[in-house]
């Protein structure tokens, strides 16, 4: 994926492009809001990652400057600013995402991921499929092998979510926010308990695993391979 | 106090310009007075200068010029010295009877100064001239009188005035410098607070119940707020402080370790991790401070909905019960049936504050405790309560679990930044919620009672909790 970051600070600059470098992701740099609005205007990319705090022009100024252009590529806001506030900011300036600073490269990592490889447009699917494991969005059914997996509200939207995301690592924070609105580290195993007891319910009575555990940074549902 | 410094008083000056005001219209009023007084006093001459006229007119009898004559010399005799002005002349100017000079008057009223007819002094005369059958009679007053008269009533205005300016002037400056004393007060106060001193109270010198009073008490009690929030500042600078110096040793430790197992050869993998860990838990520190910092910024408010507290417990029932349930706890939710608990918040907010109440259970409750949930709805009230049956916090703990990083002896070694309960009181606070602790014998009760929403809000929280 060809990725822009438009980040001020050096370190987390080189931190965010060696990283993604790695995992094989062309990212080029600017680290100025002005400049970083010229460059995602003018060249494509699959996504942009701004910094929220910048020289020149502030990134909430520059995300709603991009969308004004007609631009709708997928941004994620790095904010070291994590009031609920400046989040929802952020998301109404016209970002589809943001992480908090500082940051596990692996969250930013997974985030990017899901942006970029998000469909740009598609028909809404009404069935999942993973391996030999099924949803029925419409019906709100799940079977797995032809048998049928009772799963309560919140279990059905934690399935949903990583199905959606099959063979991407969804991040514990991804998953709080996402499945049960949390947008605070609880201290206890809520996501490890809810976790296990899908797990439980899809995994346990059968054969193949699906979903695995990606220690420190998340979950991940994919066929054997 | 200096001319200078008096001068720029603003009791002073009030004092000042309530005196000129005063002054201005004592003359005003005394002007009206003499113009008056001096109209009124020409009335009467003029009526007496009229009836002498009319008098000696009368005596005057078929071409007899002899009584009238006669009638202006009887005048002349009955006047002393020069206050009334008598002169018959005849058509060809010459003087028939008279004191004075002859000389020619229109007839008619006029006026005309003494020396037009030979009188010395400054006076000036109102005369009255007519004809007495071919002879001209003049009669006329001189404004002594008025003059004297009009020179007593100025005179006396003058002094009184004077009388009245100085006493505006005077009392003016020592109300002033009353009023000034006790602002002085307030502003050496003032200096000696902002010079660091901050026990320093402006003392109250009034009988208490003037505005002066009710401003010192006021400020007073934004001192008392002030000093008692820089010192809870104070309080959690030091506590950070000394929270993290923890850290950050075994952070050196640990990059010590590291370091010589490196020169060793061998892998540093395991401290590496263990590094991240103590980072992350620093930052989570810092994350929960700056959050507490945001919540009672009070911005939020802006943002408030109308939230069902029934809800947001459904939901987190739903998300605890397992969690409770593999720490070997219950958790049970019960609730008014079906009745709305309406009160105006921030979901995610509430759902953090309520959250953290319910872990903390979790957390500090052996297993196989209870932890119930409850919401009641009253007329003008929402109660909640997170109710456990564990080891509970002991009364002198109770209002310290709220300062930030205070956290009990017993629960220093279990993971946890200090700050959880006084996210819930940020929280609480900016829902106008009041928040208290109760012994649950055995266990802990946490009651939030919440204005409810189109419900009579305000003191009756405070009221409701401390009767209950």
């Amino acid at each position: 994926m060809r990725i822009l970051l438009i980040e001020d600070d050096r370190r987390t600059a080189d931190f965010v492009v060696r990283g993604l470098s790695e995992n094989t992701h062309r990212c080029d740099t600017v680290a100025d809001g002005r400049d970083g609005l010229f460059q995602a205007t003018h060249d494509n990319y699959d996504v942009l990652i701004v910094d929220r705090m910048l020289p020149g022009l502030d990134g909430l100024a520059l995300v709603k400057a991009v969308r004004a252009a007609g631009v709708m590529t997928p941004v994620l806001f790095l904010t070291s600013v994590s009031g609920v506030d400046d989040r929802v900011e952020g998301l109404d300036a016209g970002a589809d995402d943001y992480l908090v600073k500082p940051f596990a490269f692996s969250e930013l990592l997974a985030r990017v991921n899901a942006l970029g490889r998000r469909p740009a447009l598609q028909a809404e699917p009404t069935k999942l499929r993973v391996h030999d494991l099924e949803m029925d969005l419409i019906r709100r059914h799940v079977e797995r092998n032809g048998q049928t997996i009772d799963l309560q509200p919140k279990e059905f939207e934690l399935l949903e979510l990583l199905m959606r995301n099959e063979d991407r690592v969804v991040t514990r924070t991804m998953l709080l926010e996402r499945v049960w609105g949390f947008h605070f580290d609880p201290k206890t195993s809520v996501v490890e308990t809810h976790i296990s007891r899908l797990r439980g319910k899809i995994d346990k009575p059968f054969a193949v695993p699906l979903l695995h555990t990606v220690r420190n940074i998340g979950y991940s549902l994919h066929a054997p391979r | 106090m200096r001319l200078a410094n008096l001068y720029r008083s603003t009791p002073f000056r009030l004092a000042l310009a309530f005196a000129v005001l005063f002054v201005c219209a004592f003359l005003l009023s005394g002007l009206v007075a003499f113009d008056l007084i001096k109209k009124e006093l020409n009335a009467r001459y003029d009526n007496r200068t009229k009836e002498m006229f009319s008098t000696i007119a009368q005596a005057y009898a078929d071409s007899d010029i002899q009584d009238v004559i006669d009638a202006t010399r009887a005048h002349i005799a009955a006047t002393s010295g020069q206050r009334s002005l008598f002169l018959l002349q005849a058509p060809d100017g010459r003087a028939l009877a008279g004191n004075v000079a002859p000389g020619s008057v229109p007839e008619g009223w006029s006026e005309r100064p003494g020396s037009d007819f030979g009188i010395k002094g400054d006076y000036s005369y109102r005369l009255y001239s007519g004809k007495v059958g071919p002879d001209n009679l003049v009669v006329g007053t001189s404004n002594e009188e008025t003059e004297e008269l009009i020179e007593i009533v100025a005179g006396s205005f003058g002094w009184a005035s004077i009388v009245v300016i100085l006493l505006a002037v005077a009392g003016g400056a020592l109300l002033a410098s009353r009023a000034q004393r006790r602002l002085d007060a307030v502003g050496d106060t003032m200096a000696r607070v902002s010079h660091g001193e901050l026990a320093a109270r402006i003392p109250l010198l009034g009988r208490g119940n003037d505005d002066l009073d009710l401003l010192s008490r006021e400020i007073n009690d934004a001192l008392e707020r002030l000093s008692a929030a820089v010192e809870s500042m104070r309080q959690v600078s030091s506590d950070i402080a000394h929270d993290l110096k923890t850290p950050l040793n075994h952070l050196k430790m640990t990059l010590e370790d590291a370091r010589l197992k490196q020169d060793r050869g061998l892998p540093v993998a395991e401290e590496l991790e263990s590094l991240a860990e103590e980072v992350g838990a620093i930052n989570q520190t810092f994350e929960a401070l700056l959050r507490i910092a945001q919540i009672e910024s009070g911005a939020r408010k802006a943002r408030f909905t109308r939230i069902d507290l029934n809800e947001i417990f459904a939901t987190l029932a739903e998300v605890y019960g397992d969690v409770a349930e593999d720490a070997g706890d219950a958790l049970v939710w019960t609730s008014d049936a079906n009745a709305e608990a309406l009160i105006s918040g921030d979901r995610e907010l509430l759902t953090q504050m309520f959250a953290n109440l319910i872990e903390n259970a979790i957390r500090h409750c052996p297993p196989g405790a209870i932890i119930r949930l409850n919401v009641t709805t009253s007329r003008d009230r929402i109660d909640t309560v997170v109710v456990d049956n564990g080891p509970g916090i002991p009364a002198e703990e109770r209002d310290k679990v709220f300062r930030r990083l205070y956290r009990l002896e017993k629960s220093r070694t279990s993971p946890g930044t200090g700050l959880g309960l006084s996210t819930v009181k940020a929280i609480a606070e900016l829902h106008d919620a009041v928040i208290a602790l109760t012994d649950a014998a055995p266990g802990l009760r946490v009651t939030i009672s919440f204005p409810r929403l189109g419900g009579p809000s305000g003191e009756a929280a405070r009221l409701h909790l401390t009767g209950s």
